[in-house]
């Protein structure tokens, strides 16, 4: 049997989902669309993304990524569109379109008026010794497992290519609890935004420039990685070779278009190396050569998902227009202004030129590239703007209680803060998509800098700390003042004491490593646990086997009682015979409620009402 | 600390009561203020409860105490500065008669009136929420989300900590000797640290609540009766809400770190301050447990100790100002029931103490006046 | 391994596991793994060997680069980065190609 829809979008994305909206929205009833979709959630890569994303509040700029797809997903449903996971469109027959069902089995046909196809972009591969040993990953595969699975496939990763996505997941996977050993990046320049390759630096992870991988090592799976200079024709300097330990590597060399289901429309393709290979020819509004087909997001061109989503509509609204023969005009013109904004900045130079090579021209420029040079007024606490390049983005603007940060009209301007309005909120700390920007104070025996933080551990105030610079390099010793805490948008302002004169250069810290000598095994409870708790002025054992936990686990405190009287006596110089014991307790070993049981009763206890407990009223 | 001489306010108890109460009357700016304890902090009944926060009472006034705690209990990270692991994984109350199960149609409609989200439970759909627990011989249950439970050791030390930051005094391992009274009024208190001169006595001493009151003479009716608490070996998370039956009397729960604590009451208990434990009590609590949980079998207890329940008369706690002696005043007699209800006691009675009245939540039926042939409603809900 | 604490994503502190069978060996997995994430976080790294007898796991996680083929009850060449874990399933490393069943 086959089933006759108007509108089958391929693709649960972002192009895919806006895409479908429009449509939805337009017929005022979602009934006849269908979005088909392969993977097991719906939002295409957006469940994955853990940061936030720039462009405008319009677009859901700071807004999180798997928060968009939630958004987006949640509005698709309400327009009444069916959304089909675990689902392929697997071809385009002459005479009909294919759908595989993984979860029934079963392959299902269908007919459409239209096709939205928005089946996005796969990782490319990459050739070196060794490349198919386990633990050698997708960038995007890490991200999937580490953001849906909330599995780490490593402790110790390597990551080959610092383009957007490479400095996104080496910071991901910091963020998850791995390590990231290196960045390594064939070309001279990291490809991706400076605000990313900087968040990134500042934890002292090292961006290789001109380096690339050259051998994965390993029996049954990876236990290290070669890596080596490159010379100007991109092959390995001879002598320069460096080993890793790592047990993973993240490969994230770029993606490319996945055209199989659209050039079995008869679409048009052309090889345009700046949009990411084979991308089908279409027009302004995202029609194909064929009168039908209609495509979006990273599939036309890779790019990102913000413009996927502009896409999505312009794609949409246009195929609204032919289903019910009514304008959007309006709607689709609002929509390529959007796109034409977001196309004006440095990084979409690429996008531009690849656009031009199919007749579609879009501008560029039209924003301020100043860096501001007023630092503001020394002694007030103020915000500081690290903003280097020309991204579409402004949430510093929209977020700014008082107006005082502003961007301007084209959002790739560089933005500039007018301090007599800044009263100091760190509300645009919070909400830089980049974590860009800092706070800083000038007081007469310190300063104070305030750096976002999203990671694990939250800092405790006073607590002391290595203070690192732009590059993650240690240049001094500090301590946490205090960390302002944002449990909703989960960017957090951690304030440093820095030395006088540091202001400019301390951007990060690190927690000196802890030397775990373990005094109670079973709840891991170190010496320098215990001393810490006793300085806070605890010194009673029962006190301090209540706050830490020592001697609550299975062994009963075998381990670490004696132990612990021991620091407790070399902290507070009183001898062990006038500390107070704490109490001993039955059973002294752990006993199975079965072998309770088995003893005999005195009295026997059932259920069912008959039993008598409780407290008695007299 | 040795050069003062007077406080406003001298607390006898270093538990939860004590604590909460001492850090109330800081921030209302009354900082000279001493508790006294006769050991550690929390040694007495708080440092051995189950900890365990509900608002399913039976009494209205009683639901409302609990709903201002459990407002006071979500802040406390924020307001004390000390993570006291709260997590609100619900109360599951059992009920194993018909009898009870009507009374909890009835009290489920109070608390819901007080706007408390309550859930009624048939047997199959508790069998189908929680697949672990076995539900024969169960008539029905209730089920509040916002219920939960805590750590009461780290409350304790929270407040105390937060007590010292703010200028209060703390003196451990200290005991009280005696309360000095002139014209019917307190005027010091005498301890092992010393004499110190006083306009405020309050008695937040637990299980020792009617002996120390004997100090100024006035009965506050309270007795002491041992209960028994027990747990085991970690596992793995997967139980997040306290389990509790009236009329199976029972109740356990699975901290953070993935023990469970358990125990039940027991009716042949004489009152005394007896903090020995009992096989007896292992083994008809081992039976009716696993025969509920059945995945407990294997499961190995690791610790056995006991507690006391300050026990009223009629099971609800004893707060209030003395008329007999000018400013003395108590808060005792929780019955098992103090750490979930003492942040709103505190802050009460830190009221009522400084104002004169409280703001927040009256505490005026839970004067020892009701006694007086005053006819009082009787909680039900306690184990 | 599994992510216990994450400073944005919520990771639920009560998990209910089911189990499967990889290579004769009991693995738990949550209701929402795929077979390849619960062996990953089970430690299990490689899910089979090529015809030349090299150690193969998963490289994309999308279903797309068929690295990651593995038998389940019988049916070979399973894409296990796509394919939720079921209770009681047996899985088994695929050894070059798959075997028919029938």
């Amino acid at each position: 049997m086959v089933r006759r829809v108007k509108a089958l979008v391929v693709g649960s994305g972002p192009a895919g989902l806006t895409g479908a909206i429009a449509i939805a929205e337009s017929l005022g009833d979602g009934k006849d669309v269908v979005i088909i979709d392969e993977g097991i959630e719906p939002g295409g890569q957006l469940p994955k993304q853990t940061h936030k994303f720039f462009g405008h509040e319009g677009f859901y700029a700071s807004v999180r990524g798997f928060e968009i797809g939630n958004l987006l997903v949640k509005k698709v449903k309400s327009l009444g569109v069916e959304i089909i996971q675990q689902a392929t469109v697997t071809g385009i027959y002459e005479d009909v379109i294919t759908v595989y069902d993984r979860v029934n089995n079963i392959v299902n046909e269908y007919l459409a008026d239209y096709l939205l196809i928005a089946t996005g972009a796969t990782e490319k591969f990459l050739a070196f010794k060794n490349n198919t040993l386990p633990g050698v990953y997708g960038a995007g595969a890490v991200q999937t497992l580490m953001n849906q699975y909330r599995v780490l496939p490593g402790q110790s990763f390597l990551i080959v290519g610092a383009g957007n996505i490479g400095l996104i997941v080496a910071y991901q996977l910091v963020q998850a609890g791995a390590k990231v050993k290196a960045i390594v990046e064939a070309s001279s320049r990291v490809g991706g935004y400076a605000v990313h390759a900087n968040k990134v630096k500042r934890l002292g992870i090292p961006i290789l420039l001109k380096h690339t991988i050259l051998e994965a090592i390993g029996n049954d799976k990876v236990q290290g990685a070669v890596v080596a200079e490159v010379d100007e024709r991109f092959k390995p300097v001879p002598g320069t070779e460096k080993e890793f330990v790592v047990d993973a590597i993240c490969l994230a060399v770029g993606l490319q278009p996945n055209v199989e289901l659209v050039a079995q429309t008869g679409a048009k393709l052309v090889y345009i190396p700046e949009l990411g290979g084979y991308v089908p020819l279409r027009n302004e509004n995202m029609r194909t050569t064929v009168h039908n087909v209609f495509v979006a997001g990273d599939m036309s061109g890779i790019e990102e998902a913000t413009t996927a989503m502009i896409e999505g509509y312009i794609a949409g609204y246009n195929i609204a227009q032919e289903l019910t023969g009514k304008s959007f005009e309006e709607k689709i013109e609002k929509m390529k202004k959007e796109l034409e904004e977001f196309r004006r900045g440095p990084f979409s130079k690429k996008v531009r030129d690849g656009l031009k090579k199919m007749g579609i021209v879009f501008p560029e420029g039209g924003y301020r590239e100043e860096q501001q040079v007023d630092k503001g007024p020394i002694g007030k606490l103020r915000a500081v703007i690290e903003c280097p390049q020309a991204i579409p983005c402004n949430p510093c603007e929209t977020s700014c209680p008082t107006g005082a940060i502003n961007v301007g009209w084209n959002i790739n301007s560089i933005p500039q803060i007018d301090y007599t309005k800044c009263i100091g909120c760190g509300v645009c700390v919070m909400k830089c998509p980049g974590l860009a920007i800092f706070m800083v104070q000038e007081k007469d025996e310190y300063s104070l800098v305030g750096i976002p933080y999203e990671l694990l551990p939250i800092p405790d105030n006073g607590m002391k700390v290595k203070l690192l610079d732009r590059e993650g390099k240690d240049v001094a010793d500090g301590e946490v003042d205090h960390v302002v805490l944002n449990n909703k948008g989960k960017t957090h302002v951690v304030f440093l004491r820095v030395p006088k004169g540091y202001e400019d250069v301390v951007r990060s810290f690190r927690i000196p490593a802890k030397s775990d000598e373990f005094i109670c095994r079973c709840e891991e409870i170190t010496k320098e646990d215990i001393e810490r708790v006793i300085d806070m002025g605890i010194t009673d054992y029962e006190e301090l086997r209540r706050v830490l936990r020592i001697g609550m686990g299975p062994c009963g405190g075998k381990t670490c009682r004696t132990l612990t009287l021991q620091i407790l006596s070399e902290k507070t110089g009183r001898p062990i015979s006038e500390i107070e014991l704490g109490a001993y307790r039955p059973p002294t070993m752990p006993t199975p409620f079965e072998a309770v049981i088995k003893s005999e009763l005195t009295e026997k206890s059932e259920i069912s009402g008959s039993i008598q407990g409780g407290v008695k009223d007299e | 600390m040795s050069e003062v001489k007077k406080y406003d306010v001298c607390i006898i108890g270093g538990g939860i009561t004590g604590t909460a109460l001492g850090y109330f009357l800081c921030k209302l700016g009354k900082t000279s203020i001493a508790i006294f304890e006769k050991s550690y902090l929390s040694s007495g009944s708080t440092g051995r409860c189950a900890g365990g926060i509900r608002q399913q009472w039976s009494t209205r006034p009683n639901v409302r105490l609990a709903m201002r705690s459990v407002k006071l209990f979500e802040r406390f990270k924020e307001d004390v500065g000390m993570d006291i692991e709260y997590k609100q994984g619900g109360y599951l109350v059992l009920s194993y008669s018909e009898e009870e199960a009507e009374q909890f149609e009835k009290n489920v409609k109070m608390q819901r009136e007080e706007g408390l989200n309550v859930e009624i439970l048939t047997p199959k759909q508790v069998s189908e929420r929680y697949p672990y627990i076995n539900t024969e011989g169960l008539v029905m249950a209730t089920f509040c989300q916002t219920d939960g439970h805590a750590n009461p050791h780290k409350a304790v030390i929270g407040y105390a900590q937060a007590i010292r930051r703010m200028g209060g005094h703390i003196y451990t391992h200290t005991e009280v000797k005696n309360i000095d009274v002139a014209n019917g009024k307190v005027i010091g208190i005498d301890t092992t640290a010393g004499y110190f001169a006083c306009d405020v006595v309050v008695n937040a001493s637990g299980p020792w609540s009617n002996e120390v009151s004997k100090l100024v003479g006035v009965d506050l009716l309270t007795e002491s009766y041992r209960h028994q608490i027990l747990v085991t070996e970690p596992l793995e998370n997967f139980f997040p809400m306290m389990a509790i039956s009236f009329s199976g009397n029972f109740y356990m729960r699975q901290t953070l770190h993935g023990q469970f604590i358990m125990g039940q009451g027991d009716k042949d208990e004489k009152p005394g301050l007896n903090f020995n434990v009992t096989y007896k009590f292992e083994k008809e609590l081992a039976n009716k447990m696993v025969r509920i949980f059945p995945f407990l079998k294997n499961v190995r207890i690791i610790r056995h100790w006991s507690g006391m329940y300050n026990m009223s008369p009629d099971a609800q706690p004893i707060i209030g100002a003395s008329e007999k002696v000018k400013g003395y005043y108590y808060a005792v007699g929780y019955s098992g029931h103090g750490f979930m209800v003492a942040p709103a006691v505190g802050e009460a009675l830190a009221e009522l103490i400084v104002f004169g009245k409280t703001l927040h939540t009256d505490l005026s039926y839970l004067d020892i006046k009701r006694f007086e042939g005053q006819v009082s409603e009787r909680e039900k809900n306690v184990v | 391994m599994r992510i216990k604490e994450h400073p944005i994503l919520s990771v639920p502190s009560e998990k209910t596991y089911l189990t499967f069978y990889f290579e004769g060996q009991t693995v738990y997995a949550t209701s929402e793994d795929t077979i390849a994430s619960a062996l990953i976080a089970n430690g299990f790294d490689v899910f089979g060997f090529t015809e030349h007898n090299h150690p193969r796991g998963f490289f994309c996680a999308i279903g797309k680069c068929s690295a990651c083929l593995v038998e389940v009850d019988g049916i070979p060449n399973v894409r296990a980065c796509i394919t939720p874990v079921r209770e009681g399933m047996h899985v088994r490393m695929q050894v070059g190609r798959g075997k028919p069943k029938w």
